[in-house]
């Protein structure tokens, strides 16, 4: 099984920084994972996305089983040999839904051996987050478990408990008490898996609600292994999460808004296809490290080729990963240093001081000690507050 | 900043190699020829970022302007510094010649008519007119390496009367010699030889350019004698000839040899020792002949980037090598899209040992970015496995953009390989003419394997591509 080891913990919120040693090489905590859904991360090679210095990402299982299809995969020694990547990868089930995936938890592992993941999720029974059905909901959550001891009995039959790693996925919907019978019997299960994800979430839920979720679940999963919230991609959710104790987190959000001309920034996003940044020279962020940013490539060139050309879904994909990465990188130094408290103050007043900050974040940090409200001026905003331009 | 050719060759027609060398502030960037030049789509080469430039063999690269008339003024004018063309579009002026044309030689599409003091380019925002004067202002403005002045070539439907013809070759002249009037940056030019499919007004064309200009005319171009004496080199689009003769088919007439006959009437009475420029040449068969029979010195590679975009890996040779197979004859690549490549985990080419490109040799990266101070530092880079053909075959099937990044790397890289090949065998002096016959019959020239990546990639885009579920919508709404 992985090594996990925490290096630090933040003496305010619950954010903590921790190293996870996988087959293919360490990854330090928290992290943002990209998510290659068919085996690569859209319009980049393997070798790009190794430059940008990202060690995890995340393929799908559900569409790399349909397409290449593991005959393929086995003969080709896995997705990483397959891919050419070379750092860690993760796969994980089908999110559709309400659709019939036709999987076994069986079979899902099975696949999931032959993409030969690093890190290798449970079958779960999703519904959709704003279900109103609580029997719904709460059969669901009783099958993901079920379905977690046949995963983990097939997982352990194969004899690859070395080289890939199962995580659990705490399901129940935004019931706190069917997350909190999920956690309990998930926990029971603790030797026999590597982690633990709360899934179920991102579905249009309440922001108000969503964190409450996530903050009963990182409170009672064990202090020892890696949590892992699936669907998260704005900055703010990601900070938040952190805080909360959250480890790891993905998200389609920064490579799919790339390609429609969103680029990320700590002033919130860009959208380059707006007139006004066609005479604007400059590139999408001047600190920004990443190979868009640094060769100068200008906010109007990429006004000018954005949605018509794939490179610029290219440099913005570049730039966007890049932008989730540093954002990630910057809590780890934070938390190392003991000034993630003043890290989360100065993000939320760069990225929210023209708008307001989202009311939500501030009742989330609020229960982990943290009040971005005290000695600011910057108004609150309801609803989900997220920015766009 | 000027751009000089030089070959060996004396004779007027007939295969040569040659050197064409741009001098820039302290830089030089030789290009050996016959030698290969590169296309761009709104300032960019398809589906190649900028982080790969370094990974295909770009040297010269072309450039049409006419996608940046959409504002006004032109936003590359707009750049500010030293080599705003290159600034903007992310090239390297140590390492990249850019050649600046107004519209892109390999569109077809019909464009309204050209007037006498105006030109019709092709915008995503409609049909611009553009005049001499403008073309002139944005050239300096944006200051390529090399400029093509702007041609009359007529995209209405073929044939073309006697006047239109005149027409064009009149206004393609005058057109150049407002190029040419004296400015404080003076340029490198490159001219359109225009005529059509008209032998005699080809040669009037050249003629016009060639004879000595008095008066006014000739102190409007000072300090030259006549236009060609300003003018670097020729430049010849295949697409609006291959129109017009498509439009007055003519059995007796082999379209290959005409082609070489027109162009070679182009050059009768001009100077044979200029830089002679090919765009849009349909396959190697064609390059090869035109360096053969007329001593053609650059080409661009259209269809090896259209191939790559058609799902094609190019996996061809010249000069062919000794087992020669019998019978059938082969195709110029794979058309990855099949699916008797799901399962094949040898790299694009066979026939191309050690291809350099960025698909075949991944190299792994220089440096890495660092996001924290905690993080591992990257174990040292290993040599990368070659991109297989069935991952590529996966990529294409699933419509992700990056199958069409490592193609175009993979293809020019063999092309550049192709043109170092012809120039290895005009300087061993072996039978150049005998190693061209023997690639036409190893090789099907009719690019079959192409059109069949066309298809192909249509299904795949109709079926994954953009648009797909507003199209799924609109089926269904039929069916209803």
């Amino acid at each position: 099984m992985a090594k996990f080891e925490i290096l630090a913990r933040c003496s305010t919120t619950r954010a903590r920084v921790s190293r996870l040693t996988l087959a293919h090489g360490a990854t330090m905590l928290p992290t943002f994972m990209p998510v290659a859904t068919q085996g690569a991360i859209k319009g980049l090679t393997s070798q790009q996305v190794e430059s940008l210095g990202i060690t995890l990402i995340l393929n799908n299982t559900y569409h790399l089983n349909l397409r290449p299809g593991t005959a393929v995969l086995v003969e080709a020694g896995g997705a990483h040999k397959f891919q050419g990547f070379r750092k860690r990868a993760l796969s994980f089930e089908s999110p559709f839904t309400g659709e019939p995936t036709m999987l076994t938890p069986e079979e899902s592992i099975s696949i999931q051996h032959a993409i030969g993941a690093d890190i290798i999720m449970q079958l779960d029974d999703v519904v959709p987050s704003l279900t109103p059905d609580r029997a719904r909901v709460e059969e669901a959550m009783e099958r993901s478990v079920r379905w977690l001891d046949r995963c983990i009995a097939h997982h352990n039959q194969s004899g690859k408990q070395d080289t890939q790693n199962l995580f659990a996925i705490v399901q129940g919907g935004l019931d706190l008490e069917l997350r909190d019978r999920c956690v309990t019997q998930m926990i029971e299960r603790k030797d026999q898996v590597a982690g633990f994800a709360v899934g179920g979430l991102s579905g249009g839920e309440e922001k108000d609600v969503f964190w409450r979720v996530i903050d009963r679940c990182t409170q009672k999963l064990p202090e020892d292994r890696p949590r892992y919230s699936m669907g998260i991609g704005f900055a703010e959710d990601l900070l938040v999460c952190v805080a909360l104790g959250i480890d790891m987190a993905d998200c389609v959000f920064p490579t799919r808004t790339a390609r429609f001309g969103i680029a990320l920034t700590h002033h919130g996003p860009l959208n380059l296809r707006l007139a006004k940044y066609a005479k604007d020279f400059g590139p999408i962020d001047p600190k920004c490290p990443c190979p868009t940013c640094t060769e100068g490539t200008s906010r109007a060139m990429l006004n000018h080729i954005i949605t018509k050309e794939t490179t610029a879904a290219q440099a913005v994909t570049i730039h966007n990963i890049t932008f989730q990465a540093q954002l990630m990188g910057g809590a780890r130094d934070a938390i190392m240093n003991g000034t993630f408290p003043s890290y989360l103050r100065s993000f939320f007043a760069n990225y929210f001081g023209d708008v307001g900050y989202p009311e939500w974040c501030i009742n989330a940090l609020r229960s982990v000690g943290i009040d971005l409200l005290e000695g600011s001026d910057i108004k609150v905003v309801p609803g989900s507050g997220a920015k766009w331009e | 900043m000027s751009l000089s050719f030089s070959t060996a060759s004396s004779a007027r027609f007939g295969p040569r190699t040659g050197t064409a060398k741009m001098l820039r502030a302290g830089t030089s960037i030789c290009i050996n020829t016959p030698g290969l030049m590169v296309g761009t789509s709104r300032g960019v080469i398809q589906h190649l970022g900028r982080d790969q430039h370094a990974r295909a063999p770009l040297r010269w690269i072309t450039v049409p302007f006419e996608s940046f008339l959409e504002n006004s003024p032109p936003t590359p004018t707009l750049q500010l510094g030293f080599n705003p063309l290159h600034t903007f579009l992310g090239f390297n002026p140590n390492q990249h010649l850019l050649a600046l044309t107004l519209r892109d030689p390999s569109d077809a599409n019909e464009t309204p008519s050209n007037g006498n003091d105006y030109i019709s380019a092709s915008t995503s925002r409609g049909i611009k007119k553009i005049t001499p004067t403008q073309w002139r202002i944005y050239v300096h403005a944006s200051a390529p390496d090399v400029v093509v002045s702007l041609p009359d070539i007529p995209w209405t439907p073929p044939p073309f009367s006697q006047k239109r013809i005149t027409k064009s070759i009149e206004r393609t002249a005058t057109w150049l010699a407002n190029l040419l009037a004296p400015a404080p940056q003076p340029l490198n030019i490159l001219v359109h030889m225009a005529g059509g499919i008209s032998d005699p007004a080809r040669r009037a064309f050249t003629d016009s350019l060639t004879e000595t200009l008095h008066g006014r005319e000739a102190e409007a171009v000072h300090p030259h004698k006549c236009i060609d004496d300003g003018v670097t080199g020729y430049v010849f689009d295949m697409v609006p000839l291959r129109m017009a003769m498509d439009a007055s088919p003519d059995e007796a007439r082999d379209d290959q040899e005409e082609t070489v006959t027109l162009v070679k009437a182009s050059l009768m009475s001009a100077q044979p020792t200029k830089l002679r420029v090919v765009n849009s040449a349909a396959s190697p068969h064609e390059i090869l002949c035109l360096i053969r029979d007329v001593g053609i010195d650059m080409f661009d590679a259209k269809w090896a980037q259209d191939a790559a975009q058609f799902g094609v890996a190019l996996d061809f040779v010249f000069p062919v090598p000794n087992a020669v197979t019998k019978g059938k004859q082969r195709d110029l690549g794979h058309n990855l899209y099949r699916t008797q490549y799901a399962h094949d985990f040898s790299p694009f080419s066979d026939s191309v040992p050690n291809c350099p490109c960025g698909a075949c040799a991944p190299v792994a990266p220089q440096t890495v970015i660092s996001h924290s101070a905690v993080d591992a530092h990257a174990p040292p880079a290993a040599i990368a496995p070659p991109c297989t053909r069935a991952y590529l075959h996966h990529l294409l099937q699933t419509h992700e953009m990056s199958a069409h990044s490592m193609l175009v790397m993979h293809n020019l890289a063999v092309v550049d390989a192709f043109f170092a090949s012809v120039r290895g065998v005009l300087e061993r002096g072996e039978d150049f003419s005998a190693h061209v016959n023997r690639f036409a019959a190893e090789y099907d020239e009719t690019l079959a394997v192409m059109d069949e990546g066309r298809i192909m990639w249509k299904e795949v885009d109709i079926a994954r591509g953009k648009g797909r579920l507003a199209r799924e919508r609109a089926a269904a709404e039929v069916e209803d």
